[in-house]
C-alpha cells in the first residue's frame, strides 16, 4: 500500500466520520425535542419524525463521498491503485468539503429542526414551514457534496 | 452543543401549552351559567385535568428537567411562606400543615424539624439565616408583622442571589420584577400606616429597579409624594392602579410577570420556556380560582373580566 493510497483512505474515513458525527448529533437533538412532544401528544409522532430525519442526510452524503473515493481507488474491487502522494492528497482534499460542512451543517440543522419541533407541537398545521426552514440548511451540505464528488471524479488515477 | 439544553423538556412543554386556557375559553367560562357548564368547558380542554394543581405542574416540569436547579427559584416564595406558617404554628402550638403551600423545595416535616429543634442547618442555605433571625425576633418581640417583613425581605434577597449565581437572565429579571413590585407595595403600606424610616429600611428589600433611598424618602412624604415618585419610574402604570386599589395593582404585577414569561415563547431551548410555562399555569389556576369565587358571590361579568390575569396563549 502506497502513501498516496493511505492519504486517500484517510480522506474517505474523514468524509464518513465527520459528516456522520454531525448527523448523529443533529438527529439526537431533534430526537430529544421530538420525544418530549410525543410523550405528551403521541399523535404528533409522524410529523416530528420528518423533522428528525432531516439532519440524518449529512451522514449519507459523507458515505457517498467515501464510496466514490473507494471506487476510484479500486479499493472495493480488491485491486487497490498505486497512488502517488500528490494523488492521495488530492483525494484527501476532495473529502474535506463534505467532511467539514457535513459536521457543522448536521449539528446546525439539528438545532433548526429541534426548534421546528416546537412549531409542530403548537401548530401542527404549520409543520411544513418547520420542515422548509430546517431544509434550508441542507443546501450547503448538498453544495459541499457536489464539490467533493466533482473533485473525486476529476483526479487522474 | 451549548445552548441546546432541555430540548426534551421544552418539546414536552410546548405540547402541554396547547392545553392552556385561551382568551376565548376564559370568556366562555365567564359567560357560563353554572358550575356544571364550567366543568364541561374545562374538561373539553384536553390534558387540562392532568395538571390542574401547581404540584402536578411542578412534578411534570421536574420530571422532564430534574437537573434544572434555577427553576427552584420559582418555589422560593412558597418556601418562605411555609417558613412563616411553621414559625407561627410551632410557637402557638398549632398544626402547621393547615397553612402549608405546595409545591415547595422544603418539605413540611423538614421545616418543622428545623424550627422546633432550632437546627437551621437542616434547611437550604438560602433560608437558614432568615429562619433563625425570624424565630428570635418573633419569640423576643411577639411581633408577627416584624418577623413576616424580615422573611419577605429575605425571600427577595434569596431570589436575587440565587438567580445571580445561576446566571439565568430570565430568572434575574423575574426576581427583580417580583422584588420591585413587592417593594412598592411595602412602601405604600408603610406610608398608610405611618411607619418609621427605620421600619421601611428593614422591610424594603432594595436591589430592585427602584432606588431604595428615594423610595423610602418618597414614602415618608405621604402617599401623594410616593405616587409622584413612582410616576417618574417605569412602574408608573402600576402606581396609577395602586392609587385605585391594591387588587388592581396586584393584577398589574401578575400581568407584568406574564409579559416577561411571554419573552420565552420564542425560545426553543433552555430553562426559560419551562419557567414561563410554570408562570403561565400559575396565572391560569389563579384565574380559575378568582372566577370560581366571583361566580359564587354573584359578581357581574365586567367585574370578573377586570380581575382576570393576562394569559400566556
Amino acid at each position: 500500500m502506497t502513501n498516496g493510497l493511505v492519504l486517500a483512505l484517510i480522506g474517505a474515513a474523514l468524509a464518513a466520520l465527520l459528516a456522520g458525527i454531525g448527523s448523529a448529533k443533529g438527529v439526537s437533538l431533534v430526537g430529544e425535542a421530538a420525544s418530549g412532544v410525543v410523550s405528551v401528544d403521541p399523535s404528533k409522532f409522524s410529523k416530528v419524525l420528518l423533522l428528525e430525519l432531516l439532519p440524518g442526510t449529512q451522514g449519507l452524503y459523507g458515505l457517498i463521498a467515501a464510496m466514490f473515493i473507494l471506487i476510484r481507488t479500486n479499493v472495493l474491487s480488491g485491486n487497490a491503485a498505486e497512488l502517488s502522494v500528490q494523488q492521495g492528497l488530492g483525494f484527501l482534499a476532495a473529502s474535506l468539503p463534505i467532511a467539514i460542512v457535513g459536521l457543522i451543517s448536521g449539528i446546525m440543522q439539528g438545532r433548526t429542526a429541534a426548534a421546528g419541533v416546537s412549531i409542530t407541537a403548537k401548530k401542527p398545521d404549520h409543520n411544513g414551514k418547520a420542515i422548509i426552514m430546517a431544509a434550508m440548511v441542507e443546501t450547503y451540505a448538498i453544495l459541499a457534496l457536489l464539490i467533493s464528488v466533482l473533485m473525486i471524479l476529476n483526479i487522474g488515477v | 452543543m451549548n445552548g441546546t439544553k432541555y430540548a426534551n423538556a421544552v418539546g414536552a412543554v410546548r405540547a402541554m401549552e396547547n392545553a392552556l386556557l385561551t382568551k376565548n375559553d376564559i370568556e366562555q367560562l365567564i359567560n357560563s351559567k353554572g358550575k356544571a357548564e364550567r366543568e364541561s368547558i374545562l374538561a373539553s380542554k384536553s390534558g387540562t385535568s392532568n395538571v390542574e394543581t401547581m404540584e402536578a405542574v411542578w412534578e411534570m416540569i421536574h420530571e422532564y428537567a430534574p437537573d434544572c436547579k434555577e427553576l427552584e427559584i420559582l418555589l422560593y416564595k412558597n418556601d418562605f411562606h411555609n417558613l412563616k406558617a411553621v414559625l407561627k404554628a410551632v410557637i402557638s402550638n398549632r398544626e402547621p400543615s393547615l397553612y402549608f403551600i405546595s409545591p415547595s423545595n422544603v418539605e413540611l416535616n423538614e421545616l418543622v424539624d428545623a424550627v422546633s429543634k432550632k437546627n437551621y442547618t437542616l434547611l437550604p442555605e438560602y433560608m437558614q439565616k432568615a429562619a433563625e433571625e425570624a424565630y428570635e425576633l418573633v419569640t423576643n418581640t411577639l411581633d408577627g408583622q416584624l418577623s413576616d417583613s424580615l422573611i419577605d425581605k429575605a425571600l427577595m434577597q434569596a431570589m436575587q442571589k440565587s438567580s445571580d449565581e445561576f446566571g439565568s437572565e430570565f430568572m434575574q429579571k423575574y426576581s427583580r420584577l417580583v422584588t420591585t413590585c413587592a417593594d412598592i407595595k411595602t412602601a405604600y403600606r408603610c406610608c398608610l400606616l405611618n411607619k418609621s424610616a427605620q421600619f421601611m429600611e428593614n422591610a424594603i428589600c432594595g436591589n430592585s429597579d427602584l432606588d431604595k433611598e428615594m423610595l423610602i424618602k418618597a414614602a415618608l412624604g405621604g402617599t401623594e409624594a410616593l405616587f409622584a415618585f413612582l410616576e417618574t419610574t417605569s412602574y408608573s402604570n402600576g402606581a396609577v392602579l395602586l392609587k385605585e386599589s391594591t387588587a388592581q395593582y396586584e393584577k398589574w404585577c401578575d400581568d407584568v410577570i406574564m409579559d416577561l414569561a411571554d419573552t420565552a415563547r420564542m425560545q426553543a431551548f433552555g430553562s426559560d420556556p419551562l419557567a414561563a410555562y410554570y408562570i403561565a399555569k400559575e396565572a391560569e389556576i389563579k384565574n380559575l380560582r378568582i372566577l370560581s369565587v366571583c361566580k359564587e358571590f354573584g359578581a357581574d361579568k365586567e367585574t370578573i373580566t377586570e380581575r382576570m390575569r393576562k394569559l400566556y396563549v
